[in-house]
C-alpha cells in the first residue's frame, strides 16, 4: 500500500505539472516585514501569488509590529533575517554609524515601491488654512516612530521653503497608525502623518481632510517618485547569495505584475487579509495605494536628493554619506 | 596638706578624660579607615568592569553595539556641556531631564500624599484592611507598564498619562510599606503613647507617624526608583521629550553610544534625586526622631 503510494507521486507529479525538482531545491529565506502594515502588502499578495515558490523561494516569515521599524533592522544588522520589507530611512541611520567607524556598511535598499505614499491629514476644523497659518498654532500631529519616512518626506518639503520643524509650534507625537484614528476622533490630534490605509480611514470615518499627499506631488514634483515601501537585504547574506537575493527581488516584481495584472476583487481580498482590514475599506483605498515595487536609478536618487539630504541636513547621517551607501541596485532591473 | 587641699590637688578625672578621647579618636579613625576601604573596594569593582568593558568593546569590535566606556563618557561630557554639534534630539539635554523630572516627581508625590496616609489607616484599622485589600492585592501585580494604553486612553497623549503610569507603579510600594509598617508598631509603643494621652491625630502623628517612618523611607526609596522607571517607558510611548523619548529617538538613529548616555544620565539623576529627596526626608525624620530600623 505504501509502496503503491511512493510511486503514484511521481506521476500524479508529472501529470498535475507540479514543480517537483524546484520545489525540492529551494531555498529558505527569513524576511522580516512590519505585519500588519498595508505597505509590506506586497510580501502577501507574493505569497499568495506563489511568485516565490515560482522563485524557487521557501520563505520563512519575521512579523515585526508596526511603529517598531528599527527592530526589524536591528534584526537584519544580526542576519538574524535576510531581508527586510518597511524601512527605509532606517536603513540610512544605521549604514551611517558603520560609515562613522569605517567599517564595511551591513545592510542596503535593494527594492522599493513605485509611489512614496506619504499622506498628512489634518482635522476638519483647520481646512482652508495655509501652512503659515498652520505653523503658528500649536498642533498635536502622530508619527508612527521618531524616524517616520513621513515626516522625513514632510522635513524634506520644509527644506526646500527654507524651514525646519523648529519653526512650527507643533508637537509631533508618537502613536502607532492604528491608534491615529481614535485619537484623531477623541481631539487628542489635530493630524497625523502616515499611510494610505489610515488615511483612507479617517477620511471615511470623516475625522479629517487630506491636507498633503505624496502621489498628487504636494510633498514637490520629485517627491512622487520616492520609493515608499523599502525592502532592504543583509549585506553579508546578499554577497554570499546573490541568486538568491535576485530571484527575492524578482518575486516581488512577480508579485506586482500579479498585482498589475489580477481581478481588483483578487487583490482587495488579498490586501483586506493582510492589513485585517474591511475590504470596502481596502476598496476605497484602492486610488490612494498602489503597493507595486520596481525600484530604478531614479527613484534612488529622487530619494536621496529628498530624504538623504534631508537627514544630511540635520546630521543625522555621515556628511561623507552618498545615495551608493543607501542602495545596491545590483538586484534589480535597471529602468533608467 | 589637709585632706580636702590633698582631694583638690588630684587633677580631675583628666584619666577618664584622655580615655574617653582616645576612643573617640579610634572609632573616628576606625570610620574613616573603613570609609577608605569601602571607596577603594568600591572605586576598583567599577575600574575592573570599566575595563573589561573597554577591552570586551575593542576586541570583540563592538564599537556600534557597546561603545567604549570613554566614548560613552566623552558623549556624556558633551551632552552635558550641550556641545554637541550633531544633536538630534530637540530641546538640549536639561530640558529633557527637567521634563522628566518634573513627570517623575508628579507622579511621586501624588502617590505619597495618597498611599502614605491610606497604608497607615490600613495598618492600624482592622476593618478598613478587610475592606480594602484584597482589591488593593487583585490590582497590584498589574505592572505599570501595562497601564500605559488605558493611561493614554484616559488622558490622552500627553504628561497626564506619563504622571498617571508613574502613580500607578509608584503607589503599591508606598502603600504596602506604610501599611506594613503601621501594622508592626510595638503594643508597648501605642500603650505608651496612649498612657502619655495622645489619642486621635496627635497620637496618630507622635506615635504611628515616628514608629512607621523606617518602613516609609524604604517605600519612598523603591518609589523613586519605580518612577524613574516608569518614566522612561511612559516617555517612549506617550511624550515627545524627556529622558524617554530622547532613548526611543536615538535607537531609531542606531547611536548606542546616545543612548547609553542617556541611561547614565538616568542613573545619575535618579541617583541624585534619591539622594536628594528620600536622604533629606530620612536626616528630617528618622534622625530627628531617632527612630531605629527594626
Amino acid at each position: 500500500m505504501k509502496r503503491r503510494s511512493v510511486l503514484a507521486l511521481p506521476a500524479f507529479a508529472a501529470l498535475s505539472g507540479l514543480p517537483l525538482r524546484r520545489a525540492a531545491a529551494a531555498d529558505t529565506i527569513k524576511v522580516g516585514m512590519l505585519k500588519p502594515n498595508i505597505v509590506t502588502v506586497i510580501y502577501w499578495i507574493a505569497v499568495k501569488t506563489g511568485a516565490f515558490t515560482k522563485n524557487g523561494l521557501d520563505v520563512v516569515e519575521y512579523p515585526v509590529p508596526s511603529g517598531q521599524t528599527a527592530a526589524g533592522i536591528e534584526q537584519l544588522l544580526r542576519n538574524g533575517i535576510n531581508f527586510y520589507l518597511g524601512a527605509s530611512g532606517e536603513v540610512a541611520h544605521a549604514n551611517s554609524r558603520y560609515l562613522e567607524a569605517g567599517k564595511p556598511l551591513p545592510i542596503a535598499l535593494i527594492e522599493g515601491g513605485l509611489q512614496a505614499g506619504s499622506f498628512f491629514v489634518m482635522k476638519n476644523e483647520l481646512k482652508g488654512k495655509s501652512l503659515d497659518e498652520l505653523r503658528q498654532m500649536p498642533l498635536r500631529i502622530g508619527l508612527s516612530n521618531p524616524s517616520s519616512f513621513h515626516l522625513i518626506m514632510f522635513r524634506a518639503f520644509l527644506h526646500t521653503k527654507n524651514l525646519t520643524t523648529n519653526d512650527f509650534k507643533w508637537q509631533f507625537l508618537t502613536i502607532g497608525g492604528p491608534e491615529m484614528l481614535p485619537a484623531m476622533v477623541s481631539h487628542q490630534l489635530d493630524g497625523f502623518m502616515h499611510d494610505a490605509l489610515t488615511t483612507t480611514l479617517a477620511l471615511r470615518a470623516n475625522a479629517g481632510f487630506e491636507f498633503m499627499n505624496s502621489n498628487r506631488g504636494d510633498f514637490g514634483p520629485e517627491a512622487k517618485l520616492v520609493p515608499g515601501t523599502g525592502v532592504c537585504g543583509n549585506m553579508e547574506f546578499m554577497k554570499a547569495h546573490s541568486d538568491v537575493t535576485r530571484r527575492f527581488a524578482q518575486a516581488l516584481r512577480d508579485a506586482s505584475a500579479s498585482y498589475a495584472a489580477g481581478p481588483k476583487e483578487n487583490m482587495v481580498a488579498i490586501m483586506a487579509e493582510w492589513s485585517r482590514q474591511d475590504p470596502a475599506v481596502i476598496e476605497a483605498m484602492y486610488p490612494r495605494f498602489d503597493p507595486s515595487v520596481g525600484l530604478t536609478a531614479a527613484a534612488a536618487d529622487a530619494w536621496w536628493d529628498i530624504l538623504g539630504r534631508a537627514m544630511l541636513a540635520r546630521g543625522e547621517v555621515a556628511q561623507t554619506m552618498a545615495v551608493n551607501d543607501v542602495f545596491d541596485l545590483d538586484y534589480v532591473q535597471r529602468k533608467s | 596638706m589637709n585632706t580636702v587641699e590633698r582631694i583638690a590637688a588630684i587633677p580631675a578625672e583628666p584619666r577618664i578624660s584622655r580615655a574617653s578621647e582616645d576612643f573617640a579618636r579610634h572609632i573616628k579613625a576606625r570610620n574613616r579607615r573603613v570609609r577608605l576601604r569601602r571607596f577603594i573596594r568600591g572605586a576598583t569593582g567599577v575600574v575592573l568592569i570599566l575595563l573589561a568593558w573597554q577591552v570586551m568593546s575593542q576586541l570583540l569590535d563592538l564599537q556600534l553595539l557597546l561603545p567604549e566606556p570613554s566614548t560613552v563618557l566623552r558623549n556624556v561630557v558633551s551632552t552635558l556641556s550641550v556641545s554637541d554639534p550633531h544633536w538630534l534630539y530637540g530641546p538640549n539635554i536639561y530640558v529633557h531631564l527637567w521634563h522628566s523630572f518634573l513627570r517623575a516627581m508628579a507622579g511621586f508625590v501624588s502617590a505619597a500624599v495618597i498611599a502614605i496616609p491610606l497604608g497607615l489607616a490600613l495598618g492600624r484599622i482592622g476593618w478598613l484592611r478587610e475592606f480594602l485589600m484584597p482589591a488593593i492585592q487583585g490590582v497590584y501585580p498589574i505592572p505599570g507598564i501595562a497601564w500605559i494604553p488605558l493611561a493614554i486612553l484616559w488622558f490622552g497623549l500627553g504628561d497626564a498619562a506619563v504622571v498617571f503610569v508613574v502613580f500607578a507603579t509608584v503607589f503599591f510600594p508606598l502603600l504596602f510599606n506604610a501599611e506594613a509598617g503601621a501594622r508592626q508598631i510595638s503594643p508597648t509603643v501605642l500603650d505608651a503613647g496612649r498612657c502619655f494621652g495622645a489619642r486621635g491625630v496627635t497620637f496618630f502623628l507622635r506615635v504611628v507617624l515616628p514608629a512607621t517612618v523606617p518602613y516609609i523611607i524604604t517605600g519612598l526609596r523603591i518609589g523613586l526608583g519605580g518612577a524613574w522607571r516608569m518614566i522612561v517607558a511612559g516617555e517612549m510611548l506617550a511624550s515627545q521629550d524627556g529622558i524617554g523619548y530622547l532613548l526611543m529617538e536615538s535607537r531609531f538613529q542606531f547611536r548606542a553610544v546616545d543612548l547609553m548616555t542617556a541611561m547614565i544620565l538616568v542613573a545619575i539623576v535618579g541617583y541624585a534625586t534619591e539622594k536628594l529627596i528620600v536622604g533629606t526626608i530620612e536626616k528630617r525624620t528618622i534622625e530627628k526622631w531617632e527612630v531605629v530600623s527594626s
